[in-house]
Parts: structure tokens; sequence; C-alpha cells
């Protein structure tokens, strides 16, 4: 007998293993159409199990001190054996998980898989995405470059815009006038605790809801039917379906080894990507890098605030755009799902996706 | 009312979120040297431009670095009691940049230029300028500027024997850059640049050919000691680009093997 097999009739004998794979994996079925775009998922699974793998190893060489902590970054780089790996992983794949976000969002909205009662997975996304981005901008900090303590300048800056507590909310954030040490070690308690604390209960939560609620039919084929809105709870089955495992498993690694693939191109061929020679200077108070821009991901923010006369009109349209994303699923209550039943939408959608694209450039070469 | 304590709460959440997304445009703080300076017309005003433009701010040299005074107090800024020293005498410069300059000062003092001083020689800002000063180059040397003063054919001569070495630096300040924005510990390979290329400047300040053809040689011995550094970090760079390949093409070959078996499994569902 296999030790394998020894260990799984251990655990089926006491745990029952057997029965949950067969109830929940193989036996769990997903629509017959499902696409590409809904693997999405496992693939930011996998890239969120790879920042938490690299960051714990970044962890044990990092020293979150003002005076140590570009130094320390400069050693994981230089002298811990694969060090430069582990730390591009990190962040190449945190702009990596940036995009796989976006695109699953993007996919999510244009198969209006937030319909049919699903409001609370798009809502547990929707706070994902905001919170990976909050990752992103206190981890930005923590290699203390001239980049990230500038970037963190500027981004803490904003708030003080808004009338009244503006000059508190600074404060807060920064835990002093300006930023320092002390904006350092909350950013890292933040970065490396906090953060992914919410993180990952929220990620429970969103599977939780896409597994209570069942997997979204997508709206293509002649056959589609849309859901029917029952006034009690129903979970969404799908009995001639597929089964998860292997059937779409494997569909699954595959986009995922893409991804990985796509990562690691960037890391071993474009390195400097997503790292302006500003980022490979210790931060310096006293002289400010000229052309200092935020990560791609927020050069849209960044260019609204300069389109508009005042900063707080600024912030407004881009509290009230968010709203709207946030709570799509409580306005656009129709049950049409199909894109080609849906033209304003679509029309949105892509100018949505233009408009982006064109501001974020504008942001670039502002 | 339930949706509208979630339209509220939800409002909240965004707004705070964005808030804390947001960036926005960054401000410089500024001396009050140039804060006065730059708002008044002609000679007055005229040297904050040139000094934007030049190395010493690029390294965070501010007026008050070389004219004394406190940037920080409009009422003091030029008080002598803050240490303003205000702008030197024709004579003065070169100890006034000399306080900085240290090792080319005692080159230059030793030079047919520095000996010359007193009689209208040449010194610093005559050849490097005052608030637009650049980076030291070769180009400095050339007929316009030293046919000032005297014959150009001794400064062609010494700008020959630099013009080889000169290359290799500039070369190897791009390869340094280039290693740098990679992440790589540079910073020691930088030092020893900076050091060599200063001997290599002083060098010339002295104006005696045979102290530059000996100097020179110590600069290119240096220079190759960096190289091999290079190289080593080049070779180590070209061998993470092969396995990264290596890791990359595999990891694309499992994506190909997995969608066949996903199309194998798609035959088995249609049956």
């Amino acid at each position: 007998m296999s030790p394998l097999k020894m260990l799984v009739d251990f655990l089926d004998v006491r745990l029952g293993v057997r029965d949950i794979f067969a109830k929940e994996v193989s036996g769990y079925l997903l629509p017959r159409r499902v696409n590409a775009w809904y693997t999405l998922g496992a693939v930011l699974l996998t890239l969120f199990g790879l920042q938490i793998f690299t960051g714990i190893l970044l962890l044990v060489y990092y020293v979150p001190h003002a005076d140590l902590a570009f130094a320390s970054v400069q050693a994981i780089v230089n002298d811990v054996p694969f060090g430069w790996l582990i730390r591009m992983l990190h962040a190449v794949g945190a702009n990596v998980i940036v995009i796989a976000l976006l695109l699953h969002m993007l996919s999510v909205l244009f198969m209006a898989a937030y319909k049919g009662r699903r409001e609370f997975t798009w809502l547990s996304g929707f706070v994902l995405f905001n919170l990976t981005m909050g990752l992103c901008l206190t981890g930005y900090l923590l290699p203390w470059s001239q980049l990230s303590f500038w970037a963190t300048t500027v981004a803490t800056d904003t708030p003080g815009a808004i009338p009244v507590v503006g000059d508190f909310l600074v404060e807060f954030l920064r835990g002093g006038a300006t930023v320092g040490n002390q904006t350092l070690g909350r950013f890292f308690a933040l970065h490396v605790v906090g953060m992914p604390l919410i993180l990952l209960g929220l990620i429970g939560f969103h599977l939780f809801c896409v597994k209570r609620r069942g997997i979204s039919t997508p709206p293509f084929g002649e056959d589609y039917l849309a859901d029917e809105l029952l006034p009690f709870f129903e979970h969404e089955e799908h009995p001639a379906g597929i089964p998860f495992f292997p059937n779409y498993v494997v569909k699954d690694a595959a986009v995922i080894c893409f991804f990985l693939a796509f990562l690691l191109a960037i890391i071993f061929y474009l390195p400097g990507l997503f790292f302006p020679p500003s980022a490979f200077e210790p931060a310096d108070p006293f002289v400010t890098p000229p052309g200092i821009k935020p990560e791609w991901y927020f050069l849209w923010a960044y260019q609204t605030l300069k389109i508009f006369p005042s900063e707080i009109i600024g912030l407004g349209v881009q509290g009230a755009f968010m709203t709207f994303l946030a709570l799509l699923p409580f306005i656009d209550r129709g049950r049409e799902r199909r894109p080609a039943k849906r033209p304003v939408f679509v029309t949105c959608y892509v100018l949505g996706i233009l408009l982006f694209v064109a501001i974020s450039i504008w942001g670039h070469y502002s | 009312m339930i949706r509208q304590t979630i339209l509220c709460c939800g409002f909240l959440v965004v707004l705070v979120c964005g808030l804390l997304v947001s960036p926005a445009a960054a401000q410089q703080d500024e001396t009050v040297c140039i804060q006065c300076h730059g708002g008044l017309p002609d000679a007055l005003g005229v040297p904050v431009g040139e000094w934007r433009q030049s190395l010493h701010a690029d390294n965070g040299i501010s007026c008050h670095d070389c004219h004394g005074g406190d940037p920080t107090d409009f009422a003091m800024a030029m008080s002598p009691e803050r240490g303003f020293l205000g702008a030197p005498d024709y004579t003065a410069v070169p100890e006034f940049c000399g306080r900085c300059h240290v090792g080319v000062l005692g080159d230059y003092q030793e030079s047919a230029h520095g000996q010359a001083l007193q009689a209208g020689g040449a010194q610093c800002v005559m050849c490097h300028g005052n608030h637009a000063v650049q980076k030291a180059s070769l180009d400095l040397i050339n007929p316009e500027s030293c046919a000032r003063c005297h014959d150009y054919e001794r400064a062609d001569k010494i700008k020959g024997i630099l013009a080889d070495t000169d290359g290799k630096i500039i070369a190897m300040e791009e390869e340094l850059a280039r290693l740098g924005k990679l992440g790589m510990a540079v910073e020691a390979f930088e030092g020893q640049l900076f050091d060599l290329r200063n001997r290599f400047h002083r060098a010339f300040h002295t104006v005696k050919e045979a102290r530059v053809r000996e100097q020179t040689g110590e600069v290119l011995a240096g220079l190759e000691t960096l190289r091999a550094g290079v190289d080593e970090i080049d070779a180590g760079l070209g061998q993470r680009k092969l396995w990264g390949g290596v890791a990359i093409a595999l990891l694309v070959l499992a994506g190909i093997l997995f969608l066949q078996m996903r199309k194998t499994y798609e035959e088995d569902e249609k049956g």
C-alpha cells in the first residue's frame, strides 16, 4: 500500500475526507459553458498565495526602520541567496495581481455575473480590490527608496484637501506631520498583519458567497436562461454541468501556468518595467526627485485630481465613481445579462475602459 | 431603510478607500533665498534660473551651501551673523570653491593658472561657470575658452592624453547606472569610480603633461579592476536569464499540456 493511500485512509476514517472530496470537488458541478474567464479566481488565489509565501521570506531579512530598511532590501537583493528572485516575485507579483484583479472584475461586469442575488459576492470582491490597492500602497513605502518616500508623501498628502478634517487625516495616516519612521512603522504593521488578515477573511467570505449561491452561468448561447429570482434563498445548481475536478481544474492549472510564465518573463527579461531609477536610491526627505509618479494603477486617480480646478472636486468625482461601482448590483436591477441585449451597458463599459486607459496615459506623460 | 443604510455605508467605505489611494502633485520645499531671488529681475534673479539647471542643484547643493546665511529666515538670510559671505572677489574664488573641492584646490594652486591668479590668471568660474556649473568634461578644454588667455597647443596635447580615459570613465558610469537600475549593489563600484574620476579631473588642474600621463595610467588600472567586477555581475545576470527562460518555457509547456487534457475532457463531456 502506498504511503499516500495510507495517509488518505488514515484521514478518511477520522474526517471522512473522501466524502468531502466527492461532494465538494469531483462532485461539484460547474455550468457547461463555463469559459476561461472563470479561471481568474484560481489565478488570483495562486498569486495571493505566492505573495504570502514570498512576503514571509522577505520578513526574515527586512528591517522596518527608516535607517535600515533600504539597506536591508539591498542586502536581500544582493546578498541573500535567491533574495532577488523572492523580492521580484513579491514586487512584480503585486502588479500582476492588479492586472488579474482588473480582468476578473471586467469579466464579471461584462457577463453581469453580479446579478441574480450575488450582491455580496460583488461587494466582497470590490472591497478585496480596494484592500489590494491598500496593500500595494503600504508595501510601496517599505523599501524606503526615493520612489517609496515621495510617492507616499504625495499619496498621504491628498486627504489634506478635505475641509475641516483634512489635516487631521494626513497626520493620522503619517503618524506625524511628515512621512518618517513612524509612517514606516504603521504601514509595515498594516501591510504584513492588519490588511492580510482582513484580506484572508474577505477571500474566505467571497469564496463562501460564490459557493453558497452557486457559480453564475455564462450569459451566452441559445440555451441560456436568465436567473429566476425567487422570494427565498436558492442555491444555483448545474445538474448537467461539468465536474470541477478534474475537468475544470486542468483549465485553471493551464491559465495559472500562463500567468506565472508572464510573471517570470517580466522578472527575467523586463526587470525594470515597474522600477524607475528612483526605486534604487535611498529615501532623502530633502531632495524631491523630478517627475515622481504613482504606480500605473493609480495614474487615473492622480490625473483626475489634476484635471479638476480643485482637489476636493477631483476627490468627490472619484468617490462618486467608486461608490457607483460598489453599488452597481443594487442599481442595475434588470434580469437581462446577455451583452448583446444590453447595448447601453456595453457602450458605457467600453467607453469606461478607454477612458481609464486614456487618463492613465495622460497621467503618465503629464 | 436597509437599502439607504447600505448605500450610506458603501459610500463612506468607498470614499475612504478612494482617499487612501489618491495621490496628488508634489510640492518641493524651497529656501527663502530661492523664494525671494526667484522673483527678482536681472542680475539678482538670473542666478536662480541658472542654478536650477546646474549640477549643484541636481546634488542638492543650494545657495547657502556656498554663500552662507540662513536659508530658513527671510529677515536674517543675508546676515553676517548667520554666516552670510556674499559673492567672492575674483582672486578669492579658488578658496571659495576649494572649501568643498579640496583636492582640486591644491593642484590648481600649484599650477601655472594658480600661480598667475593675482595677475588675472584663470580661476574656477572662468572655465566652469558659476551658478550654471555643469559636470566637468573634456569639452571645457577648447580653443575658444583657452585662447582667451594663451595659445591652445599645450591644452590640446593634454586633452589628447585625457580623451581615451575620459571615454572609458563615461562608459563605466553608464554601465554602473544600468546595473543600478536593475537593483545591483554597485555603490562600492560607484564610490571607486567617483574617486578615480576625481583623481583624473584633478590631474588636469596641474596643467603638467607628465603628471597627467602618470595619473591617467593609475586611473586606467583602476578602471580595469572595475571592469572585471562589472563583467562578473553581467555573467550572473546572463545565467539568470538562461534559467529564467527555461522556467518560462516549462510553465508554457505545462499550460499547453493542461489545455490538451482539458480538450480530452471536453470530448468526454460531449459523449
